[in-house]
């Protein structure tokens, strides 16, 4: 299964551009080669997709860490390659449970490896500038609820990237349509069988995560997300679980401390990098600012010309107007690294008794706040993650994680707040808390 | 706490205590927020996508483990052959976290108490299927499909329940008008 699954790379380099069968090699510095078919070359070579490289991964984390100024396009390319890696390790150790339970033959595996490869590659084509840190501003489409950046990415999918997923020579052996790719992206209905491969998109054990923290950690310098990828890889499993349910993703026994290593690195990454004090201050920042250079303050919607002119939003634009003096006064703290100060926090794991105290301290600095930020609230959350872990030799054994994993076990949601003050207040403010922090004791 | 939906977090331990034996399971928490916020209109803010176990959404996840944090429900794990369960159940903290929304818990009691008639006996298995259901309903959107549609399309993502057993739970939830296709 798996020499016909590699087939494609077999074939000899031909450089007779005419020839859909060429392959190619892109150097990452996280996984070594990625490699590439023609196919593929042709939807990365569309403007819609070259944007990414227009869009940093981390928005202005390189405020606090220099080195984090790569870019979503990379992030892209690792994604769909960690997303291949697991696909064929599964194909290779969970054949059976793919066989009888879900219906495969070698050729449905073929064509769905294609297709999980599209949307790992393409899961975040329809992030706004500077990534998650500008989110908030999405429109918003009834019931109150904004869209969301795979909104827009499966609308470039079904319209920019149409003609390239689908009219490619090599699509003869496949018959993917752009849909396919979109559905299994957002979680349709019409992704139909496929749907099984959605959790290496996007679920507890997805190539995404994997990707981002391994390639965030080397380009920030810390240490903080590294994990065992390639144990991941030899031991990740398809495995029955409950009776009445469909197999789900999992690790064998021998590789539960890859797993513990993969929530460890997330749990650090979260408190030192994603939800640090001044990584999140710039956050406010720039949405302050692009409030003030947007059309009636938010992006345009994932529809017809709007998504057109939302497709010309990327960090350069921004960083022109910015320069240009179009972001207002926030726009100017970004440029003069003049950012708001955390003057209060909540321990990482707050109690009753710390959001009673965090009420006393929000009470005594009144409109001193300027902004408040919760972990509960990011983009990048600190939830349960609890993978099933099986024993190869029993399969019916199967456990979370957390059974196995003292730290993981162990390991609660964080739930801190951080109340933020403007620097020319910031002293007033810290006194005002040491009032209130004397006498609760915090 | 103003910057956590303490409405979400407060709807947890009052769904386990008016569960059947005081507790419910991960999978029963995750299929109630999703009837209750498609079905009965909660503005709970969740984005629910379609995984081959039904609706889903990490945030749900994420909430219960703030609710657990804060003591207002403690969770445990059950293991039994083949597989293992989690039983949720309303802990310490569980009146301080629902005084906090106490409001919004008075205004949507009846849709609480109806996703707990309606649903309580069911089984993990059965609420992913009823979940998968109602979401391919929904999905449809304003092209109005036949019952038989939907079971179809159904097994194509839950291809261990065939299509005659889809159908039955569709007709179920069609004579309760929880459906919008038709008969």
């Amino acid at each position: 299964m798996i020499d016909f699954l590699f087939s494609f790379a077999y074939i000899e380099p031909c450089f007779d551009n005419l020839n859909p069968h060429r392959t190619y090699e892109i150097r990452c510095p996280v996984h070594g080669f990625i490699s590439l078919n023609d196919w593929e070359w042709t939807v990365i070579s569309q403007p819609a997709f070259q944007r990414l490289r227009r869009i940093k991964q981390l928005a202005w984390t390189d405020y606090v860490y220099p080195g984090a100024m790569h870019t979503r396009f990379e992030h892209s390319l690792g994604v769909m390659h960690v997303a291949t890696l697991l696909y064929d390790a599964i194909c290779d150790k969970s054949a059976e449970i793919l066989r009888l339970d879900l219906a495969y033959n070698r050729d449905g595996l073929g064509r769905d490896r294609q297709l999980v490869r599209f949307a790992a590659l393409l899961h975040d084509v329809g992030h706004s500038p500077f990534s998650h840190g500008s989110e908030d501003l999405f429109p918003k489409r009834g019931h109150g609820k904004r869209y969301e950046h795979e909104d827009y990415s499966c609308a470039i999918i079904r319209s920019e990237l149409r003609s390239a997923i689908e009219d490619h020579d090599l699509n003869a052996n496949y018959g993917l349509h752009a849909e396919d790719v979109a559905a299994l992206v957002d979680g349709s209905v019409k992704a139909k069988q496929p749907i099984f491969w959605r959790d290496l998109i996007s679920g507890q054990m997805d190539a995404d995560r994997m990707d981002y923290l391994l390639r965030d950690a080397y380009h920030a310098g810390v240490s903080y997300g590294s994990f065992d990828l390639k144990r991941i890889i030899t031991t990740v499993r398809a495995i029955r679980s409950r009776e009445g349910h469909p197999p789900q993703l999992g690790i064998s026994k021998g590789g539960w401390h890859a797993a513990e290593s993969l929530v460890l690195a997330r749990y650090f990454m979260f408190t030192q990098v994603y939800f640090h004090k001044t990584r999140v201050a710039y956050d406010i920042h720039l949405q302050k600012a692009l409030k003030e250079m947007l059309p009636q303050g938010q992006f345009p919607r994932p529809v017809g010309s709007d998504l057109q002119s939302y497709l010309r939003w990327d960090d350069w634009k921004v960083l022109g107007l910015l320069a240009n003096g179009r972001g207002g006064p926030h726009g100017d703290r970004l440029k003069n690294r003049d950012h708001y100060r955390r003057v209060y926090d909540t321990p990482e794991v707050s109690t009753k008794k710390d959001f009673e105290l965090l009420e006393e301290v929000k009470d005594k600095l009144g409109k001193l706040v300027v902004a408040e930020k919760s972990a509960a609230k990011s983009w990048y959350k600190m939830g349960s993650l609890d993978i099933p872990v099986v024993d190869d030799h029993n399969t019916q054994d199967v456990r979370p994680l957390s059974k196995y994993s003292n730290a993981v076990r162990g390991l609660k949601a964080n739930n801190q707040v951080f109340l933020y003050v403007t620097p020319e207040k910031f002293e007033i403010a810290e006194s005002k808390v040491n009032e209130v922090t004397a006498n609760g004791g915090h | 706490m103003a910057d956590i939906n303490e409405a979400r977090l407060a709807l947890i331990p009052v769904l386990a205590a008016r569960s059947k034996g005081g507790y419910m399971g991960r999978t029963a928490l995750m299929k109630y927020m999703y009837l209750l916020q498609v079905v009965r209109g909660l503005p709970l803010n969740y984005r629910f996508t379609l995984y081959s176990y039904g609706p889903f959404d990490s945030d749900v996840l994420v909430d219960l483990s703030i609710a657990e944090s804060l003591e207002g429900v403690a969770t445990e794990l059950e293991l039994y052959s083949g597989g293992y369960g989690y039983k949720i159940k309303p802990s310490s903290n569980a009146e301080w976290l629902k005084g906090r929304a106490g409001k919004f818990l008075s205004r949507y009691s009846k849709d609480i108490d109806w996703v707990i008639k309606k649903f309580g006996s069911f089984t993990s298995a059965e609420l992913e299927l009823v979940g998968t259901i109602v979401y391919v309903d929904r999905e449809s959107g304003g092209t109005k499909k036949r019952l038989d549609q939907i079971a179809k399309l159904v097994h194509e993502v839950k291809p261990h329940f065939s299509e005659d057993k889809v159908l039955q739970y569709a007709r179920r939830l069609s004579d309760d008008s929880i459906l919008r296709a038709s008969a």
